[in-house]
């Protein structure tokens, strides 16, 4: 059926995944779990990676640029309609939210596993999406119209109080943002933000917002079908992030009672409900300290973060996607929605955290997963795994699961310690840290946490001593070896013989 | 035998000796150590602690890994412990240290020139990888003796990106 609002929603069998890594390894799962039949697409680099082996199908898109294989438009359509898949469920990152994608599905009469094109466009508009949601009644950060001159912006300054910040309009990902704390240091954050805007987007139109200091970032995970139903899954915390990029999430927040969760869900679902929304969608909240809350964006797709809500609600959001872009109803109702337990998330990044969280790039040469009662893990990792850096750097996620956030946070130091990946260094040290911290233990954080008071520089390293013996034994082991290949002969041993003496060292 | 093996800053003398077994910095362990298959798990018993981990051969030195953490394992034997020993009293330490890129990846800035003093930490080149950018700091106080790249060239792995002198910087 093809809506109005240009959205098509239609029973589908065949499902094409336009994504890698663990999200699509994510997708297939559910759908697979529906009885789905599914099809992956990869790019050079991915041939051997689990989407590719897990999927019915496969089709190669090209080279390992994601400009030239996973965000071509065209070779994704082409490979629907070469075989024969009637939806596309887009994962994250990529082509989840660009309008024009939406909307090349519903032209070619491909279901696409995602909201109508509109929403992803308002939503997608910083200041479009403002306005649209201011009027349907949701609070936001108070901020400046667009097109404002510096003399303007400057008065709204003083008018709404510093610290302010400089926003781009076109910018992202904390580009072409710049906190000013002083009316003297606005004109040089005016021109330092149009220079990166135009630089990174090619527009140099900047906006003020107050800053809201000590804030928390907190998000509320929606589900909304075909048939004008929309419900919340209670909040995710989101606060531990470092240069705009989240690490770990929990759900539900140390800082939400069931009051304010009920108030943040239903101005969400007034937010999704302004655009029509359909699909699973996230409306991005800052919280301050005094627990006023701020519309900050709203995100059209699946979230990275989204099993932390699912442990918690027991709810499978993308077999829900799946149903609800079939045209199917909601099953559940919104007194249906409880939150038991704690659940908490750790993204595993190649990246290493005692030097600057610099990427790190390498194959993939040991890789074993933690497992238990309470544990998932959700990775694309294998071994023979490049990790190139044409990708994100996040190769996997741990999310475990207690009764309490207390039992939660056992839980992920036991898994963390348990999971080991070689070849690549891993922030999992970051996290093992972050689990020791007495602020993170009392849930004292807000968004300037990792950056501006967490240092891995105190994490005591005890087991020196067990690395050193055992590259030593490894070390003299192979010597050993390289002895007698190069020079079997010159001992008066066999291998066997050795061997039998190595057992004895070990007495 | 007797190796010496490097953690950080810290020196173990490990002795593994067929008649007295193997003792860490003279102290006798009782060890059971075992490689599971042909991969690099491996498996040791020391004093009964049990400790699994990881253990790979770089190009100068062990990977090993254990609950979470990577350690950097410098293991030599005590002859060539000696060597390298006498050396590096002698003077002919060249003070110059290289920053090289750490992966491949688009060089967005770099910060110095020729002649720059900088001290120990500060930013040299800013490098774009895996969609962020990355910032290489200078590894000790100098001067820079040589700048390789521009912003805007494309770089691969260990390739060397700017010179820095330290013996200049004493001079001066």
């Amino acid at each position: 059926m093809l809506r109005e609002d240009g959205l098509l929603v239609k029973k589908f069998d065949k499902l094409l995944i336009a994504n890698r890594g663990e999200i699509a390894l994510r997708i297939l799962r559910a759908a697979h779990e529906l009885g789905i039949s599914t099809v992956a697409v990869f790019s050079d680099a991915d041939r051997n990676a689990p989407h590719v082996r897990y999927a019915d199908e496969a089709y190669h898109i090209g080279p390992p640029a994601a400009r030239d294989s996973y965000l071509v438009i065209e070779k994704l359509l082409d490979v629907a309609k070469r075989s024969g898949a009637e939806a596309i469920h887009p994962g994250y990152g990529f082509l989840a939210e660009r309008a024009g994608f939406a909307q090349a599905c519903a032209d070619a009469g491909i279901v696409f596993v995602g909201p109508p094109a509109r929403a992803i466009e308002i939503m997608g508009d910083k200041l479009m999406a403002r306005a649209t949601v201011t009027a349907a009644g949701v609070p936001v950060v108070p901020g400046t119209p667009i097109g404002q001159s510096d003399e303007e912006m400057t008065a709204a300054a003083i008018q709404m109080g510093f610290p302010v910040l400089v926003k781009a309009a076109a910018g992202g990902g904390g580009k072409g943002m710049r906190p000013v704390h002083r009316v003297e240091d606005l004109p040089d954050a005016f021109a330092a933000a149009r220079r990166e805007s135009k630089a990174a987007f090619g527009d140099d139109t900047v906006y003020l917002e107050k800053l809201i200091t000590e804030a928390r970032h907190i998000e509320i995970q929606l589900l909304a079908d075909s048939h004008g139903n929309t419900i919340y899954l209670g909040e995710r915390e989101c606060s531990l992030q470092r240069r705009h990029q989240k690490l770990i999430e929990e759900a539900p927040s140390f800082v939400v009672d069931a009051d304010l969760r009920r108030r943040m869900g239903e101005v969400a679902v007034a937010a999704a409900r302004s655009v029509n929304y359909v699909n699973s969608g996230t409306i991005e909240f800052l919280l301050d300290r005094d627990k006023n809350f701020y519309f900050l964006e709203m995100n059209t797709r699946l979230q990275v973060e989204h099993p932390v809500t699912e442990l918690v609600t027991g709810v499978d959001i993308v077999q829900e996607q799946l149903r609800i872009a079939r045209g199917r109803r909601l099953r559940l109702r919104q007194e249906d929605i409880q939150i038991k337990g704690w659940a908490i998330e750790c993204r595993i990044n190649a990246e290493d955290p005692y030097n600057n969280y610099m990427p790190s790039t390498g194959t993939i040469t040991a890789a074993h997963l933690p497992a238990g009662p309470g544990v998932r893990v959700d990775s694309g990792v294998y071994v023979g795994n490049e990790i190139t850096p044409y990708y994100d750097s996040m190769i996997s996620k741990l999310i475990c699961y207690g009764e309490t956030r207390g039992e939660a946070v056992l839980r992920m130091r036991r898994a963390l310690e348990e999971y080991r990946i070689m070849g690549v260094k891993t922030n999992i040290p970051f996290h093992q840290h972050m689990m020791d911290s007495h602020r993170f233990l009392s849930g004292q954080f807000d968004t300037n946490f990792v950056e501006e008071r967490f240092s891995m520089d105190d994490r005591e390293i005890d087991r020196a001593m067990e690395a050193a013996l055992l590259a030593t034994l490894a070390a003299h082991e192979q010597s050993q070896r390289a002895a007698q290949i190069v020079a079997p002969g010159a001992r008066d041993t066999s291998n066997w013989k050795w061997l039998s003496r190595w057992e004895r060292l070990r007495r | 035998m007797k190796y010496i093996a490097t953690v950080k800053d810290r020196e173990y003398t490990i002795e593994i000796d067929p008649d007295r077994g193997i003792l860490i910095d003279d102290v006798p362990q009782e060890i059971d150590f075992q490689r599971l298959g042909q991969s690099g798990f491996l498996s040791l018993l020391m004093n009964h602690r049990s400790v699994s981990a990881v253990v790979e051969e770089k190009n100068d030195h062990w990977d090993v890994l254990i609950q979470g953490e990577l350690y950097n394992v410098q293991v030599q034997d005590e002859r060539v412990y000696r060597l390298e020993r006498m050396r590096s009293t002698g003077a002919t330490v060249d003070g110059q240290a290289i920053v090289t890129s750490p992966m491949p990846g688009i060089i967005v800035a770099v910060p110095v020139a020729v002649g720059d003093i900088v001290k120990r930490g500060d930013k040299v080149v800013v490098l774009e990888s895996m969609k962020m950018e990355n910032e290489l700091r200078a590894p000790c106080d100098g001067v820079i003796t040589h700048v390789n790249v521009t912003a805007g060239a494309n770089v691969e792995k260990d390739q060397e990106l700017v010179g820095i002198s330290q013996e200049v910087a004493e001079a001066s």
